[in-house]
């Protein structure tokens, strides 16, 4: 054994952080455009009380956690340790989750090249993944999110530009 | 060729097919160490004498048998506890699944249940909550269609909710599926051509749609071909012993196929109409396949134009440009669907409004179609289409296709 040197996998640190800082960010947007965008509150008006599910990257990597409470609320858990998850979206190692996190692969490609794993209940999975769609198109400029959806929704310019200034807003602030 | 960055490929399941497949059932059990095996089948498959043929097969190396023939058109949740009861109390160890869609996913969830010991099935819905070995099942097809023989997949009807549940796992594969032509041999015209035309789909969905990957493209396009080929001629002489292996080795590709590169659209509704009308999934497929095509065909044109060659033949495709092939690939699937509606006396349906239930009432009421379409969303298939489907966009294709009218394409919302 003595004339091997172990060798200690590198660390993605510029990666991981970037994934955490995104996660952190798009949780707090689910939530903001939770109380924003009427579209994204009947998404979460089909799911139960105290539904709970994440996003987040094998083996241990960074999530966020997002719950409805019982009284309808949505709450941002952070990385929810500890929590029960009614579903779990999660996908298969931290360089596929960069790839659809920096847009270099739509959520679709992703999904269809087997990239995520679903542990849960397939409509609520449909609903969050909705979610997310609706999310992104809030965030990102046009050019980039038409990378990471299908297809990229004709809404109204006062949903494209009041309800999206709301959702960065309380994303931002938490109010 | 289209190759993705990336793709996953897997098919766990020892296919036998063959004139006389059944008699091997014994031996390849007793491989997988199991003596005692329980049939599963319905009371059709029962009446036409197909369990004998399986029970005569498996006389001679392996007499202890337990039938249970009382599933039902659409599986559900209640049978498969019932069934799964009586396979632990017979001490039973192993189950042969002889019949269509619903008898293998019975099969699966009473193997869901009796391996895992669950008090509740729908603990282990979703998508990869198994997590071990289930026992040993063999699927023995009686119909030419679901491919639920070499699937991973499982739905079955949960009547509280009124919805499909879909169960996802590589440990719902079959061991072995056993491709027998006396198996089709008495089936109906009708139902082989909606059974045909649900492999059909899979096979063409899986080519178009999101997931497709050069593996699952070769078992689709074979899959297609054979279809093609062998069909029309099937219907008219259902004793074709040949044309009935050829189907039932279509239905077997198509259904490796489209468990690997999953099906899109065609799917969604389908399984919604089935949920809520609670029409034949067969029936579904043949219907909603051109809508699914002409949806996506802005996107996946290119693949549909592809699958000409296999559906129409060589000389057709040769003389067809090529930005005319998926238009006509659309057209020869209907009148494919009209040649069959003629060849079995109108009992193949070409809309929804032609599909009637038992008692001879219309099976789906215009009304329903909004309940079909907000069900659709929540199933798991609409992740693969190519295009995005929401309410509008549904209950858009539901129409045209209740009403029998090709699609609208200008109507289709792009980015």
């Amino acid at each position: 054994m003595g004339q091997f040197r172990e060798v200690t996998s590198g660390r993605r640190v510029v990666q991981k952080l970037y994934i955490t800082i995104m996660l952190w960010f798009v949780g707090r947007a689910i939530v903001a455009a939770y109380k924003s965008d009427p579209e994204v509150r009947r998404e979460f008006d089909t799911l139960p009380g105290g539904f709970t599910f994440s996003l987040g990257v094998l083996p241990v990597g960074p999530r966020m956690v997002i719950r409805k409470e019982q009284d309808g609320k949505v709450r941002y858990l952070g990385q929810g340790k500890g929590e029960v998850m009614d579903l779990d979206l999660t996908i298969k190692h931290m360089q596929a989750f960069f790839m659809i996190l920096s847009f270099q692969e739509s959520t679709s490609t992703a999904n269809a090249r087997a990239r995520l794993y679903v542990d849960g209940g397939v409509p609520e999975a449909c609903a969050v993944v909705r979610v997310l769609d609706v999310v992104q198109v809030h965030l990102l400029p046009k050019f980039i999110a038409k990378l990471a959806v299908k297809r990229y929704p004709a809404w109204s310019w006062t949903r494209h530009i009041l309800v999206r200034s709301k959702v960065y807003l309380r994303t931002v602030t938490g109010i | 060729m289209y190759n993705p960055g990336y793709y996953e490929f897997y098919c766990g399941v020892k296919t036998v097919a063959g004139h006389h497949a059944l008699e091997r059932i014994p031996a390849l059990l007793k491989e997988l160490g199991a003596s005692k095996p329980m049939i599963i089948t319905d009371k059709g498959v029962a009446a036409a004498g197909l369990v004998t043929v399986v029970a005569q097969a498996l006389e001679a190396g392996m007499p202890a048998v337990v039938v249970e023939d009382d599933v039902p058109v659409d599986s559900d949740v209640g049978t498969v506890h019932r069934i799964a009861s009586v396979y632990l109390s017979k001490g039973c160890d192993a189950l042969i699944a002889v019949g269509g869609g619903s008898v293998m996913d019975t099969a699966k969830g009473v193997n869901i249940v009796v391996s895992e010991e669950a008090e509740n099935l729908l603990d282990f819905a979703g998508a990869g909550v198994l997590k071990r070995a289930l026992k040993p099942l063999v699927a023995v097809p009686t119909t030419a269609g679901t491919g639920s023989e070499v699937t991973m997949v499982a739905v079955i009807n949960d009547p509280s909710v009124n919805r499909k549940l879909l169960f996802t796992s590589h440990f719902l594969l079959p061991d072995i599926a056993v491709l027998d032509s006396r198996m089709t041999l008495t089936l109906p015209s009708h139902l082989t051509a909606a059974t045909a035309m649900d492999a059909m789909t899979h096979a063409i969905e899986a080519y178009t749609c999101l997931s497709k990957n050069p593996i699952s493209d070769a078992f689709a396009m074979e899959a297609v071909s054979l279809i093609s080929r062998n069909l029309l001629s099937v219907v008219d002489r259902p004793d074709d012993q040949e044309g009935r292996l050829a189907l039932a080795v279509a239905a077997n590709l198509a259904g490796i196929a489209f468990s690997n590169s999953m099906v899109g659209m065609v799917h969604t509704l389908g399984h919604s109409v089935g949920g809520v009308c609670h029409v034949p999934h067969g029936t579904c497929m043949s219907i909603l396949l051109p809508y699914g095509l002409e949806y996506n065909m802005h996107k996946n044109g290119r693949w549909t134009g592809e699958l000409l060659y296999p559906i129409a033949g060589e000389a057709i495709y040769a003389a067809t440009a090529v930005e005319k092939r998926a238009d006509k690939a659309v057209a020869c699937i209907r009148q494919f669907n009209q040649a069959l509606f003629e060849a079995t006396g109108g009992r193949h349906s070409r809309c929804f409004k032609e599909v009637l239930d038992a008692q001879g009432k219309p099976a789906v009421p215009r009304e329903k179609l909004a309940d079909i379409a907000q069900t659709a969303l929540g199933d798991g298939s609409i992740f693969y289409n190519p295009e995005e489907v929401d309410f509008e966009d549904a209950l858009m294709v539901m129409e045209a296709a209740w009403a029998g009218d090709p699609l609208d394409r200008s109507l289709v919302k792009t980015a």
